[in-house]
Formats: C-alpha cells, sequence, structure tokens
C-alpha cells in the first residue's frame, strides 16, 4: 500500500466523520467545526496529489490555498449567521431550526 | 484482505503517528458534549493536519493552515460559542434513529471510497515534488493564478461585509 | 294553389310556446288569469290551423316545406324544419281543436288550484311539443318533441304530486315510454347511419323506401319498423308496454282527455304514419303491428268490463281503440287509422271531461258509488251518452264509420284479424254501455248527501261537451262508404276504401248484440244478474280486474329482479368499489403520512437522506461490476 493510498484512505476516515458529526450534532456551532473537518480532508486529498500524484505539481497546493480561503470566508459567514438566528431564536439548536418545513 | 505491506520507513512512522492524533482528534470531537472541548479537539486534530501537510511537502499551506484553521477559525468558533451562550449543554437529548443512519450511511460510504482507494492502481509517480516550495506558490499564484487569486479576495471582502451586515441589523433593528 | 297560410305554419306550435312561457314567466300569480292566457294561445292556434286545413282541403296544394340547417358537422348536414302535408294539418286541427276545449274546460275544472299556472303552462308546453312533433319534417326534430311530450306528460301525470299514487303512475309513464322511445331512438341511428347522405327528413325516407330502391336490405328495414313500433307502442300504450296508461288516470281529468284524444297516444299512431313507408317495405313489421294492435285491442277491451274507476274504464278503451289503429295500419290503411285516430279524438276527449264533470260533481271516480246521475246533470249524461255510442259504433255517429273502415280493411286484408277485431267491437259496446248505465242510471248506491251536491258543472265545462258531442255525431260524415273524399286526400288519391257489406253488417250486430247484453245485465231489469259471470267463473273475473296480471308480472319479472340486480351492484359498489377506492385513498394518504414525517424541516434528516440515496445510487451503479 502506497503512502498515496494511506493519505487518501485518511482523508477518507475524517471526510465520514465530518459528515457524521454533520448529520447527528445537533449544536449548531459543533455542525459548523465538523464541516470544516470535512474541507480539511478535501485539503488533505489535494495536498497528498500534488506529491504522489501521477504528475506532481503545486497546482494541488494552490487549489488547497484557495479552498482554504473559501472555507475561511463561511465559517465567518456561518457564524454570523449563527449569531443572527439566535438572537430571533434564542438558540443554536439546529432541530429547532425548522423554518423549510413552513 | 487488508496488507500493510508497507516499509515503516520514519516517513511513514511519522504518518502513523499524526493520523491517529487527527483520527482521535475528531473522533473525540465529534463524541465531546461540551461545546468547547469540540472545538479544541477539532483545533487539536487541524494541528495534526498541518503535520501531514508538512510531511507532504507542502510547507506554505501546513503554516496557512495553522494560521487560518487554528488561529482564525477556531478562535472565530469559540467566540461564536460564548457570544452564544449555552444553557443546554450537556443535557443532548439523543435521536437514536438519525444516529444509526447517519452512521450507517457514513460506514458504507466510506466502505465505498475505501474500495475504490484499494483498487485504483496509483502508478508511482514520475518525480515526488521537491521540498521548500513557497517561493514557487508564490510565483504561480501571482502569475498563473492570478485572476482567481483577485476573486477569491473580493469573496474574503464580500464575506467580510457580509458577516457583519448579518450580525449586526439586529441589534440596528432592535434599537 | 298558393300556400298562403301554409308557410305560417310555424305559428302554430309557437302560439302555446309563448304561453308557456308567458306562464312560467310570470309565476303563480296568473292562477286566475293563466287558464285564459293558454286558451288564448290554443285558440290562435285553433284558428291558424283551421285555416291552414281549409286552404288544403280546397284544392291540390302542395306540400309546404319551410327547413334550414341546423347543424353541420363534418360533410354530414342536419337540417330543421316544419312540413306541412293534408296528414299534418288534419293531424294539428285535431289537436290544436282539443287542446282548445280542454283549456277551456280546465278553466272550470282547475278553479281554486293553487298550481293553476302552471297546470296551464304545462299543459302549453305539451300542446305546443305535439304541435312540434305533428310539423317536423325530420325525425330528429320529431324525436326532440316527442321526448318533450314525454317530458309534459311526465309532469302533468304526477301534477298531484301530493299523492303517492301520482308520483308513482308519473315515474311508471316516464319509465315505460321509455323504453319506446328507446327503441325509437335506435331506430333513428340507424337510419342515419344507412340513409343515402344521413338524410332523415321524411321525404328522403318516402323516396328511399317507398319506391323499393333496394338501397337498404329488407331484414334491416324489418328492424327499424320494429324499433319505430316499439317506441309507438311506448307512447300509444299498445301491449306489452301499455301499463302506464291506465295509471296515467292520476293525473287530472283533462290531462287524460288530452292525453288519450289529442296529445301523447295520438304520437304513437301518427309515427307509424309518418314513417308508413318504412312498414310497407317490411312485411314482417306489418305483421307484428297488426297482430299487437288486435291483440291490444280485445286484450285491454276484455280488461274494461271489470274495472270499477271510471276513467280507467276509459283508459282502457283507449288502449283497445289504439289497438284498432295499429291494427289498420298493419292491413296496410293509413287513411282508416288517421280516420279512426280523428273520431276517437273527439269521443274520447268528449267521454273523457264528461267523466271529468262527473268526478267534479260526486268527488269519487268509482262507478259502483254512482247512479242515478242522469237526471242530476243532463248535458253530461246526454254527452256522454252519445260518446258512448260513438265509440259503440252505434250508426250513424262518428265511431261506427271509422270502426267500420279498419274492420273492412282488416276484412280485405286478413280476415281473421276481422273476426278479433269484431269481438273486440263486442266487448267496447258491453262495457260502455256498462259505463253509463251504472254511472247515469238506476238509483243512486253512493251516499245520498254526495248525489244530493251532485249538481251540473258550470258552463265553461259542459260548453267544450256539447261542441265534442256535436263532433263526435258528425266528424264521421267526412269518410262514409258512400262518400269518400278523405281517404284520396290523405294519401293524395289512388286508395279507395271499399264499402264492405259484411264489414258494415257485422259490426252494426256486434254493437247491438253488445249494447243489448249491457242493458240485460245493468239496465236494472234484472233480466241477467250482473255477477253472472263473477259466480259461475270467478278467476275470470279476477283475472280481468287485476289486468291479466300484467302489472304484477313485470313487478315480479323486471322491477324485483333488477331491484336485486341493483342492490347486488349496490353491495358491489360499496364494498368492492368502494373498498378500492378507499384502499388507494388511504394509501396515498398513508404513505403521504410516511412522507410528512421526512418532510420536517430538519437540514440534517435531508442530508441523512440525501446521503444514503447517493450510497444506493452508487451501489446500485458500481454494484452492477459484480453481477
Amino acid at each position: 500500500m502506497s503512502m498515496l493510498a494511506s493519505y487518501l484512505t485518511l482523508a477518507a476516515v475524517l471526510f465520514c466523520i465530518g459528515l457524521y458529526g454533520v448529520l447527528t450534532k445537533r449544536n449548531a456551532v459543533v455542525v459548523l467545526l465538523s464541516i470544516e473537518l470535512m474541507l480539511n480532508a478535501v485539503n488533505l486529498n489535494l495536498i497528498a496529489f500534488s506529491r504522489y500524484g501521477i504528475a506532481p505539481s503545486l497546482k494541488g497546493q494552490v487549489f488547497a490555498l484557495f479552498s482554504m480561503t473559501v472555507a475561511a470566508a463561511e465559517a465567518a459567514v456561518g457564524i454570523a449567521v449563527l449569531i443572527a438566528l439566535y438572537r430571533n431564536r434564542a438558540t443554536v439548536n439546529v432541530d429547532e431550526f425548522d423554518e423549510l418545513r413552513r | 484482505m487488508l496488507t500493510f505491506n508497507v516499509d515503516w520507513s520514519g516517513e511513514f512512522f511519522a504518518f502513523f503517528l499524526l493520523a491517529v492524533c487527527a483520527i482521535a482528534g475528531a473522533v473525540l470531537a465529534v463524541n465531546f458534549t461540551k461545546v468547547v472541548h469540540t472545538a479544541l479537539s477539532m483545533a487539536f486534530t487541524f494541528v495534526s493536519l498541518a503535520g501531514l501537510f508538512i510531511l507532504l511537502r507542502a510547507e506554505f499551506v501546513a503554516f496557512v493552515q495553522v494560521l487560518l484553521y487554528v488561529g482564525a477559525v477556531t478562535i472565530l468558533m469559540i467566540f461564536g460559542i460564548m457570544m452564544t451562550k449555552h444553557q443546554d449543554e450537556g443535557k443532548e437529548a439523543g435521536r437514536p434513529l438519525q444516529e444509526t443512519l447517519a452512521a450507517i450511511g457514513c460506514l458504507c460510504l466510506f466502505g465505498i471510497l475505501f474500495y475504490a482507494i484499494r483498487s485504483a492502481g496509483f502508478p508511482a509517480p514520475a518525480d515526488p515534488l521537491p521540498g521548500d516550495n513557497t517561493m514557487a506558490i508564490g510565483k504561480e499564484l501571482y502569475t498563473g493564478y492570478a485572476i482567481p487569486f483577485e476573486l477569491v479576495s473580493v469573496l474574503l471582502t464580500v464575506a467580510f461585509v457580509g458577516a457583519v451586515a448579518l450580525a449586526k441589523r439586529e441589534e440596528a433593528e432592535e434599537s | 294553389m298558393a300556400t298562403v297560410f301554409s308557410q305560417y305554419a310555424w305559428l302554430v306550435p309557437a302560439f302555446p310556446l309563448a304561453a308557456f312561457a308567458v306562464l312560467t314567466a310570470m309565476g303563480r300569480q296568473q292562477n286566475r288569469t293563466g287558464g285564459w292566457i293558454a286558451t288564448i294561445a290554443s285558440l290562435a292556434s285553433f284558428v291558424v290551423a283551421l285555416l291552414i286545413l281549409i286552404e288544403r282541403m280546397s284544392g291540390n296544394a302542395d306540400d309546404y316545406n319551410g327547413s334550414f340547417d341546423w347543424l353541420r358537422v363534418g360533410g354530414t348536414q342536419l337540417t330543421a324544419g316544419y312540413e306541412v302535408t293534408n296528414l299534418t294539418s288534419l293531424m294539428m286541427a285535431i289537436v290544436t281543436f282539443v287542446s282548445l276545449l280542454v283549456n277551456l274546460y280546465s278553466i272550470g275544472y282547475m278553479k281554486g288550484d293553487d298550481r293553476a299556472a302552471v297546470f296551464f303552462a304545462y299543459v302549453s308546453l305539451f300542446v305546443s311539443s305535439m304541435l312540434g312533433l305533428t310539423l317536423s319534417d325530420n325525425l330528429l326534430i320529431m324525436y326532440v318533441c316527442w321526448e318533450l311530450v314525454g317530458v309534459c306528460s311526465f309532469l302533468l301525470i304526477g301534477f298531484w304530486f301530493q299523492k303517492p299514487e301520482a308520483r308513482a303512475a308519473a315515474k311508471k309513464a316516464f319509465i315505460v315510454t321509455r323504453i319506446g322511445d328507446l327503441g325509437l331512438l335506435i331506430a333513428i341511428l340507424l337510419l342515419f347511419w344507412y340513409m343515402p347522405g344521413h338524410a332523415l327528413d321524411f321525404s328522403s325516407l318516402h323516396n328511399v323506401f317507398g319506391t323499393q330502391s333496394g338501397l337498404i336490405s329488407t331484414s334491416l328495414t324489418t328492424l327499424i319498423a320494429l324499433l319505430i313500433f316499439l317506441g309507438a307502442a311506448g307512447k300509444s300504450g299498445q301491449f306489452p308496454l301499455h301499463v302506464w296508461l291506465p295509471d296515467a288516470m292520476e293525473g287530472p281529468t283533462p290531462i287524460s282527455a288530452l292525453i288519450h284524444a289529442a296529445t301523447m297516444v295520438a304520437a304513437g299512431v301518427f309515427l307509424v304514419v309518418r314513417t308508413f313507408d318504412i312498414f310497407a317495405a317490411a312485411p314482417a313489421a306489418m305483421d307484428t303491428v297488426a297482430i299487437v294492435g288486435a291483440f291490444t285491442a280485445i286484450f285491454a277491451a276484455t280488461i274494461g268490463l271489470a274495472q270499477n274507476d271510471i276513467k280507467r274504464v276509459l283508459a282502457f278503451s283507449t288502449v283497445s281503440q289504439l289497438g284498432y289503429m295499429m291494427l289498420a295500419l298493419g292491413v296496410g290503411s293509413t287513411t282508416a287509422a288517421m280516420f279512426h285516430l280523428f273520431t276517437h279524438a273527439f269521443f274520447k276527449a268528449l267521454l273523457f271531461l264528461a267523466a271529468g264533470s262527473v268526478i267534479h260533481a260526486v268527488h269519487t271516480q268509482d262507478i259502483r258509488e254512482m247512479g242515478g246521475l242522469g237526471r242530476r246533470m243532463k248535458t253530461t249524461a246526454w254527452t256522454f251518452g252519445i260518446g258512448a255510442l260513438a265509440l259503440s259504433g252505434i250508426p250513424p255517429l262518428s265511431g261506427f264509420w271509422s270502426k267500420d273502415a279498419i274492420l273492412g280493411a282488416a276484412l280485405d286484408d286478413r280476415p281473421w284479424l276481422f273476426v278479433v277485431g269484431a269481438v273486440a267491437a263486442f266487448f267496447t259496446a258491453l262495457y260502455m254501455a256498462r259505463l253509463f248505465l251504472l254511472v247515469f242510471a238506476g238509483k243512486p248506491r253512493g251516499s245520498a248527501e254526495a248525489y244530493a251536491h251532485a249538481k251540473e258543472s258550470p258552463a265553461v265545462m259542459t260548453v267544450p261537451l256539447v261542441v265534442l258531442a256535436v263532433l263526435a255525431v258528425a266528424a264521421g260524415f267526412v269518410m262514409t262508404p258512400f262518400q269518400d273524399w278523405l281517404g284520396p286526400w290523405l294519401s293524395g288519391g289512388g286508395e279507395k276504401e271499399d264499402a264492405n257489406g259484411v264489414a258494415i253488417v257485422v259490426s252494426i250486430v256486434v254493437s247491438l248484440l253488445g249494447i243489448g247484453l249491457g242493458w240485460l245485465i245493468y239496465g236494472g231489469r234484472g233480466a241477467v244478474r250482473p255477477d253472472v259471470v263473477s259466480s259461475r267463473l270467478p278467476w275470470l273475473a279476477r283475472l280481468l280486474e287485476r289486468k291479466y296480471y300484467v302489472d304484477e308480472l313485470y313487478d315480479l319479472l323486471f322491477v324485483k329482479s333488477l331491484g336485486r340486480l341493483g342492490q347486488g351492484l349496490r353491495f358491489f359498489d360499496e364494498v368492492v368499489v368502494d373498498g378500492a377506492v378507499r384502499l388507494a385513498g388511504s394509501a396515498v394518504s398513508a404513505l403521504g403520512r410516511a412522507n410528512t414525517r421526512l418532510q420536517n424541516g430538519q437540514v440534517q434528516t435531508y442530508g441523512l437522506v440525501a446521503i444514503i440515496a447517493a450510497v444506493i445510487l452508487v451501489l446500485a451503479i458500481a454494484g452492477r461490476r459484480f453481477w
């Protein structure tokens, strides 16, 4: 088993843990953190490919950088939405946010 | 059967150690009931990932990872936790059906991914990437990726302004 | 010869229709004046119809046909219009005349009824649709009017819908005639299908069937003719569809007169006369018509012997006389049939109106409770007597001539039908003698109080009686064996009724025999006791009184069995069909309830579903590799 496969497996493990967190956690902050974990797993994939892929290049790292930037923006906006929601509903429990039903 | 026919080189040992740290941090983060613990545990995972990035000869990315995730995102989350005071911490009423199904779904997904990784033949790389490539990344960003770079800066600005607007507007209405 | 008035023939049905519209619009405020509105409208119709009749009698006027395109569907063209021939002009005159008298009479009869205006509105519509039926130049329009007549009869028979018997009778009339109407409708559809150019007008029918063109095969012609006859039998109360007609007596008496004399039952005979070309081309259908007519004539006449309701006796007499007309048609003499229709209209209207006058006076219809009324109600008694004699076929009253024409035609064609007709004529004379003697002669058998209150009806009711009585005497002279112009006039020349001495003699003899026997039994002399038959042969009397158990048979055969079938189907509907529907509905709603649990607004649930679905999708797509 090559290093690449090991890295990819690790990324898959992290991705699935993050997904599980997104799907089950009720605290919105934890959900946001789990999303960050999933994004990080993707970044790990990108960088692993940039090193051990068929044609190693820096492009993978550049992509990872962009992805991180977007993730940072997402985290900021997510927290802002969370705070706004908290002001309105006095809770951060995701199972009480069921506006989609109405 | 899985056959871990790997050579126990120093690199792999380091990888193994860091991977265990990352997975442990992630698992703990999901399992902690207190949100602050979760955030800290997640930060641990992010640091481990930064270590893995160094192993992968992506020092700049690792640096950004520490700066952005461990520094900014985690702190942001902790701020979020503080601003939405958690009186209902700890009494997490379980949703057994949801959790079971989510676990099954995630395991299946992992199984599929693992099968795909195992069955895909990755040829050995022609020439592994050399280390210490921060300069090269800088050149790449400001030449080949100048336009995406600028777009990302715009995105960040928009996100920043939007976040401020979202968090502030309610206050304006309240007053 | 100019056809001045014929062009305005459309006015004839238009007047009563206008009266109907006015009366319907006015509502019940017109209870007093409604009768006069209807009467004036029918008077106007009668005047126009009379002018047309005179115009046509005075010379060989051409048939006038005013038609227009009604519908054009694809290449098929439907026309609507009216046609004035000698036949229709005569029929119109009869209908308008009888309806005029009935309207006039009803003013007296319906006085004080809450819904008099509605009554006159229905009568006007009834007359109007009958006139439309008469005038129409094709089968389609005729069918429309035919159904309108059916509806009006339903409304009028059930006019006193507070009475359950009236409701039942109205429903019965409607349903039984519908059976016939269905036959007519199928016949029209067949004609529409097979006629060249889909033409349904009578002149085209005449061209196709009357000239032996062979365009339509004999078997098909027979089928069409039989179906048309089914329609005619339904309307004209021929066996086996006669059952509604006696029950229709539940309606107001003027309506009985109208139905029996002019509008409803005449429609069936008129239909056969109008489509006679089809019958003439199908000998088997002719035989059927003749046999059914003859059977109905004798069948109804025997029932008439044992009925105790004054109107029911007259009703069975109508059935019997209509059987005569059908018999005449079956032996090929449209002239005799129309002639009998013509005379019958007068004396039957007379009899019904006189019976109505009697009922109006004594408030009962049971002839066992009457008697001796001749002294109280002279006009009614005299006019009723004239009508009874005319119906019995005593010369020189009108019924004699027309019945003689039919019997003569039957003798020429099939002698055994002549025998049946003569026997029926004997029974006719017998039951009319019985009816007259029981009602007007002898001692009063009802309560003395009712007898004391019985008095002559007002002039508005007796005047029509007198007019009709005069016509019942005189109408026969338009076509006697000695001076016959009606036949050639109606059939456009050619057909000449032979004076048949045997027929005349037999007809007079049987009528006199019938009246004589009636006098012996019911004349009060006690020569023959009234229960001579019922004591010796009680089953026969019972059979006649129960109308041969036809109603009971129908009840058993059709009503009960259909009721069972309906219950079975209803059970099937409720359990199986409804069950299936409910199952489908509850399955869907259960599925919906299950799905609302998914649709709970939780993004996490949506995400979970999406993940599981994606896994299943990947397994399904990638998994194919392993099979």
